[in-house]
């Protein structure tokens, strides 16, 4: 773990290199408290040892330079102030520190407090990665592990805003499956969603990383590309419609072959693009595909 | 180090066994970080030195801080000592004790000066 160690006095210093580089952390010197700023705008430091009496900004002050400014990982603070100055630890406590210490350092101590503030950084770590993990299941659909309506519609809103500003267009694409309740009412609702979930791998697999799709409603998917023309999008949804039918559906009862429709639309060619306007366009492109012979793409 | 000889009372610069046990019991270390203490401490004496000349108490009040913190990280405790006082009359506004301190800072450290040639191994 990497830890930021702020001290103007070379012995203190020296001393608390080698203890630290001993129980193996991953030490970044400073001198002073403007090196010691520059340091953590760098990134990954996670504790932090700070004089409070040093030259330029003193340990307090970068304490509350941290609190205010460090938006993304926590940063465990330890104060070291003199024995005769342990008035000053309300305030310190106050900026922001987590800790304290007097000096001289019992390295004892240091060491087992360093460990409270390790065991803390990564109990946050761990709360961090579980909220995330919550917020992606939030915007996922169960089954098919796509982005859900919500999600991708919110995408899809945000985007057409950016692209506007960087007069760029944004292409939907309506993907329905081909035939869905057919297979539905003959081989299962459980192989119907066998072929939900394969279809759903098959086109993520074939997008670019900028652009998103996702479960849109029963059998329909929607893709949404950024800064993408009408033209461009009905070459990718030809790219989908082709890696759907080349592959067969493995289900219990044997393998399916399936397909798609697609219908394409782009914010260019509408006066008043909103989200539900271009997914309106494709969804009536898709229909148009329909009454066409299906496995097929509309972009016109 | 023969402890047998090791003065009682009197004033041996350091407390060897207090600063092996704040470092880790690495002799050489200390050796190396008495070196650093020296270096820096000569640096601050002349500013020190300058600063109650021209008055600036301030200024003799903050290197004095740093002198106590880093002779207390060595268990140097007359040096600690000088240090505190020249601190104590840097924040009281009183020159004359700061003088005075300044002197036995620096008597003081000639002692350990002393000691650590008599102890080069």
């Amino acid at each position: 773990m990497k830890i930021l160690v702020a001290e103007d006095d070379r012995v203190s210093l020296r001393i608390l290199e080698k203890n630290l580089g001993d129980w193996g952390y991953d030490i970044v010197v400073a001198g002073n408290g403007d090196q010691a700023l520059r340091k953590i705008g760098d990134g990954n430091v996670r504790l932090a040892i700070l004089d409070w009496m040093m030259p330029g900004m003193n340990g307090l002050e970068i304490c509350k330079h941290i609190r205010q400014n460090n938006g993304s990982n926590y940063i465990y603070i330890i104060l070291l102030t003199s024995r005769d100055r342990s008035q000053d630890i309300l305030e310190g406590l106050e900026a922001g520190a987590d800790d304290y210490m007097t000096k001289p350092v019992n390295f004892l101590e240091l060491r087992a407090r360093l460990k409270t503030g390790r065991r803390i950084v990564e109990l946050e770590d761990k709360l961090l990665e579980s909220n995330r993990k919550l917020t992606d299941l939030a915007s996922r659909d169960g089954l098919t592990s796509l982005w859900n309506r919500a999600n991708i519609m919110r995408f899809l809103e945000e985007n057409l805003e950016r692209c506007k500003r960087e007069k760029q267009p944004v292409s939907t694409i309506m993907v329905d499956i081909d035939d869905f309740k057919r297979t539905n009412d003959t081989c299962g609702h459980l192989a119907g969603d066998i072929v939900l979930i394969q279809i759903a791998k098959q086109m993520e697999r074939c997008l670019r990383k900028y652009d998103k799709i996702g479960r849109y409603g029963g059998d329909e998917m929607l893709v949404v590309l950024p800064g993408c023309g009408l033209k461009e999008a009905g070459g990718i949804a030809e790219r989908l419609r082709l890696a759907v039918a080349g592959e067969k559906v493995r289900i219990p009862a044997g393998e399916l072959e399936t397909s798609v429709t697609l219908g394409c639309s782009s914010s260019a060619d509408l006066s008043r693009p909103t989200p539900e306007a271009l997914v309106q366009a494709s969804d009536a492109a898709l229909y148009r595909g329909k009454k066409q012979g299906k496995n097929c793409v509309v972009a016109e | 180090m023969n402890q047998a000889q090791k003065p009682r009372g009197t004033s041996s610069p350091i407390d060897i066994e207090d600063a092996l046990a704040r470092i880790g019991g690495d002799s050489d270390f200390l050796r190396e970080l008495l070196e650093l203490y020296v270096e820096d401490f000569s640096f601050r004496y002349a500013l020190l030195d300058k600063a109650v000349r021209s008055g600036d108490l301030k200024a003799v009040s903050e290197l004095g801080h740093t002198i106590k913190g880093s002779s207390a990280n060595l268990s140097l405790s007359s040096l600690q000592e000088q240090a505190l006082k020249l601190e104590k009359a840097g924040k009281n506004g009183d020159l004359g004790k700061a003088r005075t301190s300044l002197a036995a800072l620096g008597t003081e450290f000639r002692k350990l000066k002393v000691y650590m040639a008599t102890r080069a191994d």
